[in-house]
């Protein structure tokens, strides 16, 4: 019974010492929702930590006072590395700070291009505490730490509008990548691939945008959005891809799920708008000759949406016309990105990895100078094959009718 | 010996957990590369050959424990000091796996709590399944082997919906030839996991059935090894061989990155829960064979009595082995050669052409003597 | 030092058994009527309801005799019919016969009742007469004749309350024993049903019945059972919880390790896998052993129910009692050690409430758990009219006054309240309250070092489970160790057709429970069929 007892007592002096130690009241942790990173002019990195303020995003329990604050503060610190940065800003913050629900991490693009990303990224991979899925984004034009400052409407936490904008965009428009810690490191160590990210920027008025009366008006002052995709080169930012140039690499990355297509009919342009709903994009390499040749395939399946112009879509043959201006058009655009990012000298599209899963003991020959020598050169071929598949609840057009009875009215 | 029985089944059932106990924490086979799953499998048939090696001896003895027919085979003094070392070598990889595990916990979720403190409510747990002995243990062994299942496979199927696997990332195959990875093979995961069923040796004598036991051990060795295999095949395709080769814990950092509607993510706590079910498994059985043996060795007719003292001791050779992870982990490849390879194969292999001389000598003289009368 | 204690309480207990009753010289019966009637009048200290009616035997007799009983334990009715009226009246007995022959006169003709006893020693006397038999005493003889009239006000078969089935008999056991042994053998109509019957407690002198099926029992099981019982020497019995608690392979568990109910149905089927019953006189709860961890999360209704729809149920079972076991350790655990593991959405939400409560979270939850601890006991114990009071009260304090002060937050609330709803909904009242007890230590090792202390408990708590024994037969079989034939009984219930065989963990020979080809084959409407439109 007494050695019962004496057991029974180091268990609970064991357990009862160490219920210090690693334990955290949810109400005792600062609950870091995004981080932003910049350098300053001393050449120090500013590091902006957004917090989650529970009570105001809730909308409020006992009381009912909550919901009356923003929903997040920013504070700000600095320091020679990344983590005495951090470490400095905790001196502000009365809780201890909290990383894994940080879903965000926000560089600067001064910084981007001058220092690059990953140099920045190695404390937060090493720190159990960060996600290796938490998203990374350039700011673009300004320093991260301002966009940090920004409230966002229907979103009450900035770090949730800005990632749930770029799944939506990527899915809906494909010319934005969701890129996480784990994906860029991945891409920056793998061989023959190059990083990219993408961008957000503010429209409207900055100086307004971090005050709670911007939110909310119907139609705030400022708004965050999601806008190119950054590439890099040597681990530096070097350009910026818009518009149909980012989603040519969003789609030779076979990362696009939908895309739409204005295509030339009958001499007007943008006559015809084709959605694509299901594509498949495959890179190939030939390793036969002593620079590789590179084969793109693409094949999409998709729909017509929109018709400026009369066109006959009950005809079979003017669907298969109309694919093959489809494919055109989209062997056009990929042939525009791939061109500009030889130009750039940076292999963002991994034909640098295809050859060498293609054929390891060649790549080790080129892998040397691959950006700089062999990547312009390589010849690409783009093949791609694009179907309609339906035209939505109509096949002609009303505008057809239209134009009959204007015509019959003319008689 | 404890008066205890148990099944084929559950000797299965504790042979996979042992197995997979700490196998699944660590970067297995690295050196391999893309080929780590083709490392893995090509020990698991190293493996399969111990396995059989080990039963074999005991097959020669099936009455008698390990350290009596070692004694038996070399004699009492010579054959109770490579028993000691034995036994040794078991408090040693017992004290090893708790450190791999007190640091994957200290490491992955609680970074403010010492080291100590987390192995020693394990060791608490693993001595308190020991003084219950072997039988308490195989049965908690087939309950949790459940549990342990279906964490795994649910896991496979989490990682194969979420999206994740780019089976690209396992190319190109044989970048530098097969010899890297024969040699990964048969340098390092030939005795990490696979060799150390030699402990087992101890716990043969108590399974009901030998023929069955045989059979049962063999899958168990193929079970754990096609596992392994297919962990390390996910991993490489989910993270890329290089982030695989930087990861402490690579499986983890594959469950990590699963995200599933949304909503089933940040999965750490199920990595660790059933890394703590293997590990607790390896580390008891470790202990339990260890103050078997001693308790035969010295003949101690209280076996439970050293559970304590024993436990005590492992917790301290766990703090004592490395001053570091980095240490203790280097230790763990480069110890291969001088602990690993002569006990789990150049004694088992002398023993068992001992005791198969004897035995052919025992059996001609027995027909001998029947030819004489 | 501990082994000493042991021998001084050994030394001890020997003592107490020497100075009891053994020592006494067995007493008999004497010839003289009038010093037996003294001597009874002396041991029941004069009790008013003992009743000594004297009286002589036959119309015109002049032998004295006396019958003795107590009053409200005995049916008076056939007392006065089949006792007194033919002692009184027989024409046959008359002053010529010796007593003895009076005596078999009596038993062969006169007196009209099927049990009836010769007996010489008082201890049995006074034990019969306890128990409700008339005694008959006859003046010149050293014997008296125990005649059973056992009767008297009694609950009658009721409804139930403990083990409620929605489909099924709904006939309860009652508080006599043989009312509930007559029970089963309405079920079971099989002479290898087989009672035996003792009596335990050295005052209350209980009667205790075994019941097995000769045949299907383990005869090892059945004398194990025999020995447990007969080494019981104690002064009462007050309730087979008594019993349980003596015969039970190891006392340092919450787990029950015999089965107990109240429903004859499921006694039958235990008895068909081979068990043996216990039945105390005095209790409705009748013991069933060995009892297997899986049986407290089956009832009678799952065999009555189909087959998938009762193992839907069982694992639902199942799911229950975890939550009743790890709710708020769970809660505990996610919200101080790996806040990382809820969605942010939710942590937010959570952090939110938790804002202005001032407690650590397991201090909330120890608050909470005990506040309904004792809203429980409270309404066990209430008369049923305050019952509903304690419940509104209770539903006042925790669900709107605790939160709206602030002391704590909702989420608690609601883990809480989903935690007592699963620990009702578990079938066995024993397993529940060993689950309510284990509950505070997740609580505390989720405290100390959340889910890693959480999977050690665990881990300890299967353990400790593997471990115990009931009757020799492991505690988590078929599970553990792992009988796959048996399997398709626990969490699962296979369809009825498909119980070939008994568990035979259990049974020592006719392990066939059923002929081959049970399955249900609907009459095929085959071409013949169509005769019936012509």
């Amino acid at each position: 019974m007494r050695k019962w007892l004496l057991f029974f007592l180091l268990m609970m002096s064991v357990t009862g010492l160490s219920g210090c130690w690693s334990k955290k009241e949810l109400s005792e942790l600062a609950i870091i929702s995004a981080m932003g990173i910049d350098k300053n002019e001393e050449g120090k990195y500013v590091k902006t930590v957004q917090f989650v303020n529970p009570g105001n995003v809730s909308g409020g329990l006992q009381g009912g006072g909550g919901g009356q604050g923003p929903a997040v503060t920013v504070y700000t610190a600095e320091g020679d590395t990344v983590f005495e940065a951090h470490i400095n800003s905790s001196a502000k913050v009365s809780r201890q700070l909290y990383h894994p629900h940080a879903n965000l991490v926000v560089i600067g693009e001064e910084l981007a291009r001058t220092e690059g990303v990953n140099v920045l990224l190695d404390v937060f991979e090493r720190n159990a505490e960060v996600r290796s899925t938490t998203k990374l984004i350039i700011s673009r034009d300004m320093k991260a730490g301002d966009m940090m400052k920004m409230l966002t409407a229907i979103d009450h936490i900035p770090a949730e509008k800005v990632n749930n904008t770029l799944k939506i965009t990527e899915k809906m428009r494909g010319e934005n990548v969701v890129v996480s810690l784990q994906d860029f490191i991945k891409w920056s160590t793998a061989p023959g691939i190059e990083p990219i990210l993408s961008g957000f920027r503010v429209e409207g008025n900055l100086a307004e945008a971090n005050k709670q009366e911007s939110v909310m008006q119907m139609d705030p002052a400022a708004n965050l959005e999601a806008n190119g995709i950054a590439v890099f080169k040597d681990e530096k930012l070097i350009d910026w891809y818009e518009g149909q140039t980012a989603r040519g690499v969003v789609w030779i990355l076979d990362r696009v799920k939908q895309a739409e297509i204005d295509l030339e009919w009958e001499g007007k342009k943008d006559a015809v708008v084709y959605q694509v709903m299901r594509q498949n994009t495959t890179i190939k390499a030939d390793t036969k000759k002593d620079i590789p040749e590179i084969t793109i395939h693409v094949r999409a399946e998709g729909a017509i949406r929109e018709v400026t112009k009369p066109v006959k879509l009950d005809d079979p043959n003017i669907i298969a016309e109309i694919e093959r201006a489809a494919e055109k058009e989209i062997k056009q655009q990929l042939q525009k990105t791939v061109e500009r990012t030889q130009k750039n000298q940076s292999d963002i599209f991994g034909f640098g990895q295809a050859i060498y899963r293609q054929n390891a003991k060649k790549w080790k020959g080129l892998q040397e100078n691959w950006n700089e020598t062999y990547f312009p050169q390589v010849k690409v071929n783009i093949e791609v094959e694009a179907f309609v598949r339906r035209t939505g609840l109509r096949t002609n057009d009303h505008l057809s009718e239209l134009e009959k009875k204007q015509s019959k009215g003319g008689e | 010996m404890e008066n205890a029985k148990i099944s084929a089944y559950q000797l299965f059932v504790l042979i996979v957990l042992f197995e997979l106990g700490s196998a699944i924490l660590v970067p297995l086979a690295i050196d391999a590369k893309q080929e780590a799953w083709l490392a893995i499998l090509i020990s698991t048939l190293g493996g399969l050959c111990l396995f059989w090696l080990y039963f074999r001896l005991y097959e020669y003895y099936p009455d008698r424990s390990p350290v009596e027919y070692i004694q038996a085979l070399l004699g009492k003094i010579p054959g109770s000091i490579i028993v000691f070392a034995y036994i040794l070598f078991c408090l040693y990889l017992s004290a090893r796996v708790l450190r791999d595990f007190g640091e994957m916990l200290v490491t992955v979720a609680y970074p403010e709590t010492p080291l100590f403190i987390i192995n020693t409510i394990m060791i608490a747990a693993a001595a308190y399944a020991v003084r219950k002995g072997i039988e308490t243990i195989a049965r908690t062994g087939e309950l949790l082997f459940v549990l342990f299942s279906f964490l795994f496979i649910s896991a496979f199927f989490l990682i194969s919906v979420a999206g994740i696997i780019d089976v690209s990332n396992l190319r190109p195959a044989f970048e530098n030839g097969l010899t890297p990875v024969v040699k990964t093979a048969f340098t390092q995961t030939l005795y990490f996991p696979f060799g150390e069923v030699v402990a087992f040796a101890m716990i043969f004598p108590y399974v009901n059935n030998a023929k069955e036991a045989k059979k049962a051990g063999l899958l168990a060795v193929l079970v754990s090894g096609v596992t392994l295999a297919l962990m390390m095949a996910s991993n490489t395709s989910v993270l890329g061989i290089e982030l695989v080769s930087r990861s402490l814990f690579p499986l983890l950092s594959t469950i990590q990155t699963i995200e599933v509607f949304d909503f089933i993510e940040r999965l750490d706590v199920y990595f660790m829960l059933a890394s703590v079910i293997g590990g607790f498994f390896k580390i008891s059985l470790f202990f339990y064979i260890a103050v078997r043996a001693l308790a035969i060795l010295f003949n101690e007719q209280q076996p439970i009595r050293l559970a304590y003292p024993i436990g005590m001791v492992i917790l301290v050779l766990s703090m004592m082995t490395a001053s570091n992870f980095s240490e203790h982990l280097t230790e763990g490849i480069k110890s291969t050669l001088f602990t690993h390879l002569p006990f789990q194969v150049v004694f088992p292999f002398l023993l068992f052409l001992l005791a198969a001389v004897k035995h052919r000598r025992k059996k001609q003289a027995g027909a001998d003597g029947r030819d004489s009368l | 030092m501990v082994s000493f204690f042991h021998r001084k309480k050994r030394a001890k207990e020997s003592q107490t058994r020497s100075g009891g009753p053994e020592k006494k010289k067995e007493q008999l019966l004497e010839v003289s009527l009038a010093a037996n009637v003294d001597h009874i009048r002396q041991k029941t200290g004069h009790s008013q309801d003992i009743v000594i009616r004297m009286l002589k035997l036959g119309s015109r007799g002049e032998m004295r005799a006396a019958v003795v009983y107590v009053k409200g334990m005995v049916d008076s009715q056939t007392i006065y019919d089949f006792i007194l009226e033919s002692m009184m009246t027989n024409p046959s007995l008359h002053d010529k016969l010796t007593p003895e022959e009076a005596v078999q006169l009596l038993t062969e003709e006169a007196i009209s009742i099927g049990g009836l006893q010769r007996q010489q020693r008082w201890e049995e006397v006074f034990t019969s007469v306890m128990a409700g038999n008339a005694l008959i005493l006859v003046d010149g003889i050293a014997e008296a004749l125990a005649a059973s009239t056992q009767g008297g006000e009694r609950r009658t078969i009721q409804e139930s309350t403990t083990n409620v089935a929605v489909r099924g008999s709904k006939e309860a056991f009652t508080e006599s024993n043989e009312t509930n042994i007559a029970m089963i053998r309405r079920i079971i109509n099989d002479e290898n049903l087989w009672t035996e019957s003792m009596k335990i407690g050295r005052v209350t002198k209980t009667d205790v019945s075994i019941m097995y099926l000769k045949g299907i029992a383990k005869e090892e099981i059945v004398e194990e059972v025999r020995s447990r019982l007969k080494r019981i020497d104690i002064d009462a019995i007050l309730e087979s919880g008594y019993i349980e608690q003596l015969i039970e392979d190891k006392t340092l568990t919450t787990f029950p390790t015999v089965f107990h109910t109240e429903r004859p149905d499921a006694v039958a089927g235990n008895l068909l896998e081979g068990r043996v019953a216990i039945f105390v006189n005095g209790t409705p709860f009748v013991l069933v052993v060995p009892a297997l961890f899986i049986q407290f999360f089956q009832s009678v209704e799952d065999y009555y129910a189909r087959f998938d729809i009762a193992t839907a149920i069982r694992f639902l079972r199942i799911f229950i009692f975890f939550i009743s076991l790890i709710g708020p350790a769970v809660y505990i655990a996610a919200t101080t050690f790996h806040q990382e593991m809820i969605p942010t959405e939710l942590a937010i939400i959570v952090a939110a409430q938790r804002e202005s409560v001032p407690f650590p979270a397991f201090v909330e939850a120890i608050i909470m758990e005990v506040t309904f601890e004792i809203l429980r006991e409270a309404g066990i114990r209430m008369p049923k009219a305050i019952g509903s009071t304690v419940s509104i009260v209770g539903a006042l304090v925790i669900g709107q006054a605790a939160v709206q002060a602030g002391i704590v937050s909702p989420a608690m609330v609601i883990v809480v309240s989903i935690t007592a709803i699963a620990s009702f909904a578990t079938p066995s009242y024993a397993v529940a309250i060993s689950a309510r007890l284990i509950r505070f230590l997740f609580m505390f090792s989720a405290a100390t070092f959340g889910f890693y202390g959480m999977i050690l408990a665990f881990i300890m708590l299967i353990l400790h489970l593997c471990s115990l024994r009931s009757f020799g037969v492991p505690y988590m079989s078929p599970m553990a160790p792992l009988i796959p034939a048996e399997v398709g009984d626990t969490i699962f219930r296979k369809p009825l057709w498909a119980f070939k065989r008994r568990p035979n963990q259990l049974v020592s020979n006719n392990q066939v429970r059923q002929a081959d080809d049970q399955k249900p084959h609907p009459p095929v409407k085959d071409q013949k069929g169509g005769g019936r439109d012509a």
